[in-house]
């Protein structure tokens, strides 16, 4: 993977997505930059990354969950 | 089964905690199950809109009795967003057709137990962690903002910012494989 694929691929890592007007939340830019390989990449690497995360939170929350919770309307 | 119709109902009633616990208990599961889309729809926004609407419909949902109702309910939740997601990309007949034998071969899903030692192990690692990409990666940890809004808050550069957070994960990965944890088993169905 170059280097610019690495950067491309550490931000979809993050859990930080934008939302549509709408409310519906969006693909990350970078995601649609990357090849199917690295899309692939960066799953496995999510997987590994929320672990870790849910590991190192008192609550056992991963940034996924954060990010959830932030946006919960009913 | 009784714990699990317990936590239903308050996540029915509103309890934002009793959901936040459920979603953290089936998260890797359910995101497991998305595999087969990764290369067709970032499955991180499917898997964050699919809990979103597993919280709207919860007041209506009804348990039918056997385990993981929410969880099974769930992964068809999160399988119909990403077939809308993927409408938007130009996926071949063959990426339909390996996608589509990939999810018939999924069995039952379940939550994941934890390995008992990554918490003690990760704590070790991070400790041992360069400054800059222990700074990044606590900042990613923390917070699920903007990765621009990140790195001016550890005063990095965007690219810096990321580059230290992919050191500080590889760090850690190869810090926990010595101590006997592996991630990539994490990758296993």
């Amino acid at each position: 993977m170059t280097p610019e694929e690495l950067l491309l691929l550490e931000q979809v890592v993050s859990a930080h997505r934008e939302r549509t007007v709408d409310g519906v939340i969006k693909s990350h830019p970078a995601w649609h930059d990357l090849d199917a390989a690295g899309r692939v990449a960066a799953f496995d690497e999510t997987m590994k990354q929320r672990t870790l995360e849910r590991s190192a939170d008192r609550d056992g929350r991963s940034s996924t969950v954060k990010a959830v919770l932030a946006r919960l309307t009913r | 089964m009784q714990a699990e119709v317990a936590q239903l109902a308050r996540i029915s009633a509103g309890d934002a905690a009793a959901f936040g616990q459920w979603a953290s208990s089936v998260e890797s599961s359910l995101r497991g199950t998305l595999r087969p889309f990764a290369a067709l729809c970032d499955c991180e926004a499917v898997l964050q809109e699919a809990l979103l609407r597993v919280w709207q419909v919860a007041p209506r949902f009804k348990h039918d009795g056997k385990a993981n109702a929410l969880l099974r309910f769930a992964v068809i939740t999160a399988r119909n967003v990403a077939f809308t997601e993927m409408r938007k990309v130009a996926a071949t007949p063959t990426e339909l057709d390996v996608l589509h034998r990939s999810l018939e071969a999924q069995g039952d899903v379940s939550p994941k137990t934890p390995d008992p030692h990554l918490r003690e192990a990760l704590q070790k690692c991070r400790e041992k962690l360069p400054a800059q990409p222990g700074l990044a990666l606590t900042a990613r940890i923390e917070r699920a903002d903007d990765d621009h809004v990140l790195a001016a808050s550890v005063r990095m550069t965007l690219n810096t910012f990321l580059q230290n957070v992919t050191r500080a994960r590889k760090f850690l990965a190869e810090c926990l494989k010595k101590a006997g944890v592996d991630l990539d088993l994490e990758l296993s169905p």
